[in-house]
C-alpha cells in the first residue's frame, strides 16, 4: 500500500514537470531573439517556417510564391507599433539543383540560390530589418516584436475524391487543409527585449 | 585604374546572360564553336567573376583544366561549384574549338539579381524542352497551340507564359487552368506544362445575385452566397431576396437555402434540395385585374418551397433532371388557411461550345421542362407548365452576337408564380410587366437580338404573352445600352406602344 502511494506521489511529482515540459516545447520551438548589427535590428525567429504545405508543394512544381512579411516593434504586447518594416521576397525552387532561391523585392534588387529551406527562410529574416535609430528609445527600454507573412496567389488543394468525402481520410484531410490555409498567413509575438 | 562604369557593367552581364543561355549571341561566330569531348583544354577563362573570389581548392581544379581532355560533365560539375560557392549568381560552362584542334574553356559567370527572369523564378535559367497541355487540347485555338509552342527551345519566359495562362482561361470559361514545370529528359531543360481540369458533367445553378433598377418597377435585389470553391464536389448555397421584383409577377422577399452535388458516386448523377421561404407583395395592377379574373387562383402572402431533384448527365453537354416541387401558399385573404401547389419536374437541357479559329466562339444552349402538379401529390391546384428555352452566342473579337428563344405553355390552374411575364429587365426591355399583362399569362413568346461591340450593345425584343381564351398581341422594344461582363446599363423603347415611355435599367449579376 505505502508503495502504491510511493509511486502515486511520484507521478504527481512529475505531473508539473510535464504540463511545463508541454508548454515549453512548442515555445522553444518558435524563439524569436533580436539582435543588432550596425544601425539594423535583426530578428531571428527559429520554428519560424514558411516553406512548408501549399507553399512548398508550388516550390516544386516549379512555381514562384511571394511572401510578404512584416516586422513591427511594439512598445508592449499588443501596444502601439514604434516602427514597423514591410518586405517582400520571391522563391522559387531550382528544379535540377534541388536547391531554393530567393529574391528581395524592390531597391536594391538581391538575390541568392542554392539554399536549403531553412536558409532560405533565414535568408528572408535577415533582409528584414528596422533601423536602430528610428525606434527611439534607448537600451533599457523594454519591447516586443511582432513578425508576421502572407503568402500570395496560393489557395490550398480542393480536390478530394468522391468516396474520401465522408471517410475518415477525409476528415483528416479537411483539417490538413485547415492547417493549410493556416500556413499562408502567420503571426508571432514576442518580447520584451532590450537593445543589445 | 579607371572606375568602371555602372552601364557597362550592366552590359556585359548581359551579354555574359544571352551566352550564358545559349542564345545566338556566340553561336553566330563560327569560330567560336563548340569543341568535341576529349579535345584537349589550352586555356580557361572566367568571364564576369574574379577566379580569386573562388575557394583555393576550386581555383586549383579550374587552373588544372588547363592540359586535360574536355570533359563536359566534369565542367558542369564545376559550374555547379561555383554557384554553390557564390549562390548569387548563375553559372554556366562553354568549350570552345580553337583553329588547331584545342579547346578554350569559359565559365560564364551573371548574377542573379541582374535578370528580372531570374529573380522571378530560378528555373527561367533553363531552356523548354516541351509544352504540354493536359485537358482538352482540341478545344484550344489554333493560334494558341502554335503560341504555346514558340516558348520551347527558348529559356522560360516566366511573364510570357504567365500570358499564355491567362489566354487559355479566357478561352476555355469555366474551367481551371494550373502551370506547372519539370525537369526535362536532359539537365538543363525543363518541361511547362498546363494543367487544364475538365468542366464537370453537371454544373452548380448559378447564382442568381443581382441589383437591378427598372425605372417602372424600382429596385430588386438578390443575395447568393455559395459555400465551396469552383472545384468542389459538393456546394451549400444561402440565399436572399429583397423586394425582387424583376423576376415574377408577385415582388418577393425571403431567404432560400440550397445544397447541390454534382457528383454522386460518378460525375453523371447530381442532387440539390432546395428550401426557401418569400413573402409577398402586390402590384396594384394586380391586385385591380385579379378582381376582373375570378378564374385566377388566389393571391397568397408567403410562399414556403422544398424543392429535391436529382440531375442526370448523358455525357459533359447533355443532361436530363426530375424531382418534386413542394409549395405551400398562404393565402393573403383568407389567412391561415393555404394552398398547395404540388408538381412533378421533369426537364432536359443541353449546350455546346465552339471553338474556332481567329478568336471566334459560338456557344449554343437549349433546354425544355415541365411541371406538372396533379392531385396524386396532394396538390391543390392542378396544372401542367412548359417551357422550352434557346439561345445561341457568336463572338469574334470584341463583337458579340446573342439571339434567344422561350416558349412558354400552361393548362389547369396555375399559381401566380408559375404564370409567364415579360416586360423586365432581360425581356421585353422598354416595356413595364404589369402594363402587358400583371396577372401574367399561360402562354408566352419571346425572342430577342442583341449585338455588342465592345461594351456597347443594341437589342431588339419581340413577344408575347396572354391566357387561353385572350387574343395575342405581339409587342416589340429596341434599345441601347452599355454591357461589362456581369453590370449593365440600359435604355429600352417600346416601339408599338400607345405612349413612348422610355424605361431605363441598370444593374449586376454577379
Amino acid at each position: 500500500m505505502s508503495a502504491a502511494i510511493s509511486r502515486s506521489a511520484g507521478w504527481q511529482s512529475l505531473l508539473p514537470l510535464v504540463v511545463i515540459a508541454v508548454v515549453a516545447v512548442p515555445l522553444a520551438a518558435q524563439s524569436v531573439t533580436v539582435r543588432t548589427v550596425a544601425n539594423a535590428l535583426h530578428v531571428q525567429a527559429r520554428g519560424f517556417s514558411f516553406i512548408e504545405g501549399p507553399v512548398l508543394t508550388r516550390l516544386k512544381e516549379g512555381r514562384s510564391v511571394r511572401i510578404d512579411f512584416e516586422l513591427t516593434v511594439l512598445t508592449k504586447p499588443d501596444g502601439p507599433s514604434t516602427k514597423q518594416a514591410a518586405q517582400g521576397f520571391t522563391l522559387s525552387f531550382d528544379l535540377w539543383e534541388e536547391r531554393f532561391a530567393v529574391s528581395r523585392i524592390g531597391s536594391p534588387p538581391r538575390s541568392i540560390s542554392h539554399l536549403r529551406p531553412r536558409d532560405a527562410e533565414n535568408w528572408c529574416l535577415e533582409n528584414l530589418t528596422v533601423p536602430v535609430s528610428s525606434l527611439g528609445f534607448g537600451r533599457d527600454t523594454p519591447f516586443w516584436i511582432r513578425l508576421a507573412y502572407r503568402v500570395h496567389d496560393v489557395a490550398p488543394e480542393v480536390n478530394q475524391a468522391p468516396d474520401e468525402r465522408y471517410t475518415l481520410r477525409g476528415l483528416i484531410d479537411r483539417l490538413s487543409r485547415r492547417r493549410e490555409e493556416a500556413d499562408l498567413a502567420k503571426s508571432v509575438d514576442a518580447g520584451p527585449f532590450r537593445l543589445p | 585604374m579607371a572606375r568602371r562604369l555602372p552601364w557597362r557593367r550592366d552590359m556585359r552581364t548581359l551579354a555574359l546572360l544571352f551566352v550564358l543561355l545559349g542564345l545566338p549571341l556566340v553561336a553566330a561566330n563560327a569560330q567560336e564553336a563548340d569543341a568535341p569531348e576529349g579535345a584537349v583544354i589550352d586555356a580557361v577563362e572566367i568571364s564576369g567573376f574574379s577566379l580569386y573570389s573562388l575557394s583555393p581548392g576550386l581555383q586549383k581544379d579550374i587552373n588544372s583544366l588547363v592540359g586535360s581532355p574536355l570533359n563536359r560533365e566534369g565542367l558542369n560539375q564545376l559550374a555547379s561549384r561555383i554557384e554553390q560557392e557564390q549562390p548569387e549568381v548563375v553559372a554556366a560552362v562553354r568549350g570552345v574549338s580553337r583553329p588547331d584542334g584545342k579547346a578554350r574553356v569559359i565559365f560564364l559567370v551573371a548574377r542573379i539579381s541582374d535578370d528580372t527572369d531570374l529573380t522571378e523564378n530560378i528555373n527561367a535559367r533553363y531552356i523548354v524542352e516541351t509544352v504540354d497541355v493536359e485537358g482538352p487540347y482540341n478545344e484550344i485555338s489554333q493560334q494558341l497551340r502554335d503560341d504555346l509552342q514558340k516558348l520551347v527551345g527558348r529559356r522560360l519566359d516566366t511573364d510570357e507564359a504567365e500570358r499564355l495562362h491567362e489566354r487559355l482561361e479566357k478561352e476555355l470559361p469555366g474551367r481551371d487552368v494550373a502551370r506547372r514545370i519539370s525537369k526535362g529528359s536532359q539537365t538543363g531543360r525543363i518541361r511547362v506544362v498546363f494543367e487544364i481540369f475538365e468542366e464537370p458533367w453537371i454544373r452548380f445553378a448559378p447564382t442568381r445575385s443581382k441589383l437591378v433598377y427598372h425605372s417602372q418597377q424600382g429596385w430588386s435585389g438578390v443575395l447568393d452566397i455559395p459555400m465551396s470553391s469552383s472545384r468542389s464536389r459538393h456546394r451549400f448555397t444561402a440565399g436572399v431576396a429583397f423586394n425582387d421584383i424583376d423576376e415574377l409577377i408577385e415582388e418577393y422577399s425571403g431567404f432560400r437555402l440550397a445544397f447541390e452535388s454534382r457528383v454522386i458516386g460518378t460525375e453523371k448523377l447530381g442532387a440539390r434540395l432546395e428550401f426557401s421561404r418569400y413573402n409577398q407583395t402586390w402590384e396594384d395592377a394586380t391586385l385591380t385585374a385579379l378582381a376582373s379574373n375570378p378564374g385566377i387562383p388566389e393571391l397568397y402572402r408567403n410562399r414556403l418551397t422544398f424543392e429535391p431533384t436529382a440531375t442526370f448527365a448523358f455525357n459533359p453537354r447533355v443532361r436530363i433532371n426530375g424531382g418534386i416541387s413542394i409549395s405551400e401558399l398562404e393565402s393573403l385573404s383568407n389567412s391561415p388557411n393555404s394552398q398547395m401547389a404540388n408538381a412533378w419536374l421533369f426537364g432536359i437541357s443541353g449546350d455546346h461550345l465552339w471553338q474556332g479559329s481567329n478568336d471566334v466562339r459560338q456557344r449554343a444552349e437549349a433546354s425544355y421542362q415541365i411541371r406538372a402538379a396533379v392531385k396524386g401529390l396532394d396538390s391543390d391546384l392542378v396544372y401542367k407548365r412548359h417551357l422550352g428555352q434557346a439561345r445561341y452566342q457568336f463572338e469574334q473579337g470584341r463583337s458579340e452576337a446573342i439571339a434567344s428563344l422561350s416558349l412558354g405553355y400552361i393548362t389547369g390552374d396555375a399559381p401566380l408564380f408559375e404564370r409567364f411575364s415579360l416586360g423586365n429587365s432581360t425581356t421585353l426591355r422598354g416595356w413595364d410587366k404589369y402594363d402587358i399583362s400583371p396577372l401574367g399569362g399561360e402562354r408566352m413568346f419571346h425572342s430577342s437580338v442583341e449585338y455588342r461591340y465592345s461594351h456597347v450593345a443594341v437589342f431588339f425584343d419581340t413577344g408575347s404573352v396572354w391566357d387561353r381564351n385572350t387574343e395575342s398581341k405581339i409587342r416589340y422594344s429596341t434599345g441601347f445600352g452599355i454591357h461589362s461582363d456581369n453590370s449593365f446599363l440600359t435604355v429600352g423603347f417600346p416601339l408599338n406602344s400607345d405612349g413612348a415611355d422610355v424605361t431605363f435599367m441598370a444593374g449586376v449579376r454577379f
